[in-house]
């Protein structure tokens, strides 16, 4: 019967969808993309052309790749607070291994490797020693930031490599290779969540973790995966990170955290878990980038932009009530 | 229904296309000429440091001029997509004070292919990386930090006696400038006076930083003196002095000359504070901007003036704040006048 | 004052075709004694109820059965072997699927990702494969397709489906893997008065499917009309056995409460 009445709403006229405040809630996102689009568009010759869209693009990608790795995390109810710190930590280690003189392709892979490392840390104390993931995370973040500043006794290590140097100002046609590298994990993000047993078991795992436990699935092995995919793309954050700025810097930036966790709620993934989707958070990022980009071009100061951020989100969470 | 939603999925982004298309065709169609406009990007504003610094742009400008400014001294990235922004709109100018001697690279390379000038500001742009990355600066304006540090050490081992000890707090960890300012100071105590321990304080919280004197004087009952890295945290630890009830024994020496700094200088709370003119130097990033304008070849680097503040020229230096109260050299000033 | 019932009365030892003989069957969780030599069997084809007070065991009784808890001691026999299951997987394998009263059904995902729950169907090797989406929705609508009312439709998710629905769901989920025996716990407590009637069609659907069905419940009408035999629990121990066909729900609440004794 409700699967009757659905279908009927799916077959609606666009002005009966119009007034359903559960398709604005559906398309969030979007329609707040669009929405800033026209407005900075309108307001600003800049924001449009090539090389505007082309750095927001760039910029929006570290965004992307670290939001991608905490919507696994959220889609399992969890939640990764330690990804910008866990990031930092890898820059770190792919800094001073760098400055050590290895090769800066080995640098690199074990940049990423000891981002794994923690995100494992993470997932076995969640799943084997059972502690909230809120909890581990937070410790997490203030260990990895710790670790970081250890390693590299407070100072940054600067990086100028040419490789790096290539992978922030080269480009494939008009894409950078950032925005490369960001739809690369996002492709292979979606194909894992939807298109693999793993994806329907981190859904389950999120919906209900009884019940998926009741199916066989191991839901502890679900829990340390997500975290090791979180931590492998903060550490693909980090290369990034490292390529733009030119130093592994020890100083962790928040606003990557929060902003991470900002686009994954603006893309409809819920806290609570159960419900996945890898392009609405994609979506999100950009959001808040084009939102802190027109901000800027206008020339509004940024003390508008954290409460222009804060607004933004808690107004998609409102929407989002309404999902159907 | 799977059909019913990909039809609605369709509707929507050819919808979407073309909101965005109008868009387009309206940006195009009154591009603004900036180029006789100056672009700033500072650090942050969460500081009075910064935010003199960008009033001395404003008022330096005799045309219009924007000053963006970083979230906090650790958005190295968001500082990066600031500059990105604005060099887009091709601005005949840009004034830039990086968080970090790489972060701003990159976008430094979009401004190059402009062939418009860059005036760096305050914290210095790596030139190995600048090089690399095909940026090049017109000239650079800023406070030797480490001088900066040692004008107070100076300052410091001639008020306290031999051996005294005095502990060092920093800001943000890694941080440049601290470093630089701390540095100055450890080799002009050097064999003076015994820093007992150094801390740097993240984000260079005055809270964090009043706390931390605390606990290093619990540590060090015999403490004569603390070198703080910049005024806001000085006047923190000049807090925990006073409730420690150690005013008459323990001194404390800042750097930035801030207006709560010389007011602090002024009624004793601070023994000293080195004064930089972020103001100014600010203004002479502009008239940097001028000169270049107006064809003139830029010097490559240009000392601003830095100046100690006591209780007895403190006076002084409030009424002239946020200007030097002293002489200084301006050879940009001196390129415009010829 | 005890009555005494005569002839009626079932025997512990298991007829030769009896699907599932449990022997014997002790449990304890530190101090508490959950279960005490309970000894049950099902017969194959048919549907058997286990009922009793709660605190009587039954739970505990299924949990061993399904694997979640080994027992402490006794033996069990399935399909003519004996087997020890140490997880729900190895009860699983053996072909004992349970559809616990939370029904472990996912909200978010659809009915046929549902159906396929952990059993998902692969195309590729290794780390290549891809979900079969396709031949995955064409079984689900054949699994479903043998509910005669009450079908949800596949790509639905389980949240918008009705109690009745969801019952249905994870009763054909249970049933549709090769499994041999199908415990059901309180599969209508939570549903109004048509939807318990459609899942009773259900259930007895299964048996003419020839599915052995052990079905936990607190109705006792409900036994009366769908089971061919009873077991009554009391306080951790067997209290009774019969076929329902020589008993009656006033005789049932009796066992029960304790009142008779067999």
């Amino acid at each position: 019967m409700a699967e009757a009445v659905a279908v009927g709403a799916d077959r609606e006229s666009l002005g009966g969808r119009l007034r359903d405040i559960g398709f604005w809630a559906d398309w969030a996102a979007v329609i707040g993309l669009v929405a800033l689009v026209i407005v900075f568009g309108l307001a600003s010759p800049s924001f449009l052309t090539l090389g505007n869209i082309q750095a927001m693009l760039v910029s929006a990608a570290i965004l992307i790749v670290l939001a991608v790795g905490q919507t696994f995390v959220i889609a399992t109810s969890g939640i990764d607070l330690s990804i910008a710190s866990i990031m930092t930590f890898g820059a770190v280690v792919l800094g001073l291994l760098y400055a050590a003189g290895w090769p800066i392709l080995l640098a690199c892979l074990v940049g990423v490797v000891a981002a794994g490392l923690a995100g494992v840390i993470n997932g076995t104390l969640v799943a084997k020693g059972r502690i909230p993931d809120f909890v581990v995370t937070l410790g997490m973040f203030s260990a990895a930031s710790g670790a970081a500043l250890i390693l590299s006794d407070g100072k940054p290590t600067q990086v100028v490599d040419g490789f790096l140097l290539a992978l922030a100002s080269g480009s494939v046609g008009p894409f950078g290779y950032f925005i490369v590298v960001a739809a690369v994990v996002v492709v292979v993000a979606h194909v894992a969540l939807f298109h693999t047993r793993f994806g329907v078991h981190v859904l389950a795992t999120g919906g209900n973790a009884e019940g998926a436990r009741a199916m066989g699935i191991r839901t502890g092995r679900v829990r340390l995966a997500v975290y090791l995919i979180s931590g492998v793309l903060a550490g693909v954050g980090a290369i990034l990170l490292v390529s733009r700025v030119g130093a592994a810097e020890p100083a962790i930036n928040t606003t990557y955290l929060l902003n991470a966790i900002a686009a994954v709620v603006l893309g409809g993934v819920s806290l609570q878990g159960g419900r996945g989707n890898i392009l609405g958070p994609v979506v999100g990022a950009l959001l808040l980038t084009a939102l802190t980009n027109g901000l800027t071009l206008l020339g509004i100061s940024q003390y508008y932009q954290p409460l222009a951020v804060g607004v933004v989100v808690v107004m998609a969470a409102l929407l989002m009530r309404y999902q159907r | 229904m799977a059909s019913a939603r990909s039809w609605r999925a369709r509707r929507f982004r050819r919808g979407v296309a073309g909101l965005a298309l109008a868009a387009v065709a309206v940006a195009a169609c009154a591009p603004p000429d900036r180029s006789a406009e100056v672009a700033a990007i500072i650090k942050g504003l969460d500081n009075p440091f910064f935010q003199a610094m960008g009033q001395g742009i404003e008022d330096g400008a005799t045309g219009p001029v924007t000053v963006q400014a970083a979230q906090s001294t650790a958005d190295t990235t968001g500082q990066a997509d600031k500059l990105s922004a604005v060099a887009v709109q091709g601005f005949g100018c840009y004034i830039i004070n990086p968080i970090s001697g790489t972060n701003l690279v990159q976008s430094l390379s979009l401004i190059a292919k402009q062939g418009k000038p860059v005036i760096n500001i305050d914290s210095p742009v790596n030139a190995e990386a600048a090089r690399l990355a095909g940026a090049t600066l017109a000239s650079y304006v800023g406070t030797d930090n480490t001088h900066a540090g040692q004008v107070a050490g100076d300052f410091l081992a001639g008020r306290l006696p031999a051996g005294a000890k005095v502990a060092l707090i920093g800001g943000t960890a890694g941080d440049v400038t601290s470093r630089a300012r701390l540095d100055g100071f450890r080799a002009a105590v050097d064999g003076k006076l015994t820093v007992s321990q150094t801390v740097d304080v993240n984000e260079w919280s005055r809270s964090e930083a009043l706390t931390r004197a605390e606990e290093i004087m619990r540590a060090n009952p015999d403490l004569a003196g603390f070198f703080v890295a910049n005024d806001d945290m000085g006047l923190g630890v000049s807090r925990a002095v006073q409730n420690a009830g150690k005013s008459d024994q323990v001194r404390v020496v800042s750097v930035d000359g801030v207006e709560d700094g010389l007011r602090a200088v002024k009624s004793g709370q601070l023994a000293a504070t080195v004064a930089q003119y972020p103001y100014t130097i600010g203004e002479m990033g502009v008239e940097a901007c001028r000169a270049a304008a107006a064809g003139h070849t830029l010097p490559a680097t240009v000392n601003a003036p830095v100046a100690l503040v006591t209780q007895d020229n403190a006076a002084d230096a409030l009424s002239a704040f946020p200007k030097p109260f002293e002489q200084y050299d301006d050879p940009y000033r001196q390129l415009l006048q010829q | 004052m005890t009555q005494q019932s005569g002839t009626a009365v079932l025997s512990t030892e298991a007829t030769a075709d009896a699907l599932l003989v449990a022997t014997g069957i002790s449990k304890s969780f530190g101090n508490v004694r959950a279960l005490q030599d309970v000894s049950v069997w099902l017969p194959r084809g048919q549907i058997t109820a286990l009922i009793g007070d709660n605190g009587a065991g039954k739970s505990t009784l299924v949990r061993v059965l399904s694997g979640v808890h080994p027992a402490d001691e006794g033996s069990l026999t399935f399909d003519g072997s004996p087997v020890r299951f140490a997880s729900p997987e190895d009860a699983r394998t053996a072909g004992i699927e349970t559809v616990h009263q939370n029904l472990a059904l996912i909200d978010d995902l659809t009915v046929w990702q549902n159906l396929f729950l952990n059993r998902e169907l692969v195309r590729g090797f290794g780390p290549l494969s891809f979900l079969d989406r396709k031949r995955m929705q064409e079984q689900a609508e054949k699994m479903l397709s043998r509910l005669s009312v009450n079908v949800p439709p596949i790509r639905s998710k389980v949240r918008r489906l009705s109690g009745g629905q969801r019952q249905a769901v994870a009763i054909s989920r249970a049933a549709g893997w090769g499994s041999k025996l199908v415990i059901m716990d309180e599969p209508t407590a939570a549903l109004g008065v048509q939807e318990t009637a459609r899942v009773e069609e259900l259930v007895k659907g299964l048996r003419a499917d020839g599915m052995t069905v052990l079905l936990i419940s607190h109705n006792f009408d409900q036994v009366m009309r769908l089971a061919d035999q009873v077991w009554v629990m009391r306080a951790g121990r067997l209290a009774a056995g019969r076929r329902t066909q020589d008993t009656d729900g006033e005789e049932l609440v009796g066992l029960v409460t304790g009142a008779i004794t067999s």
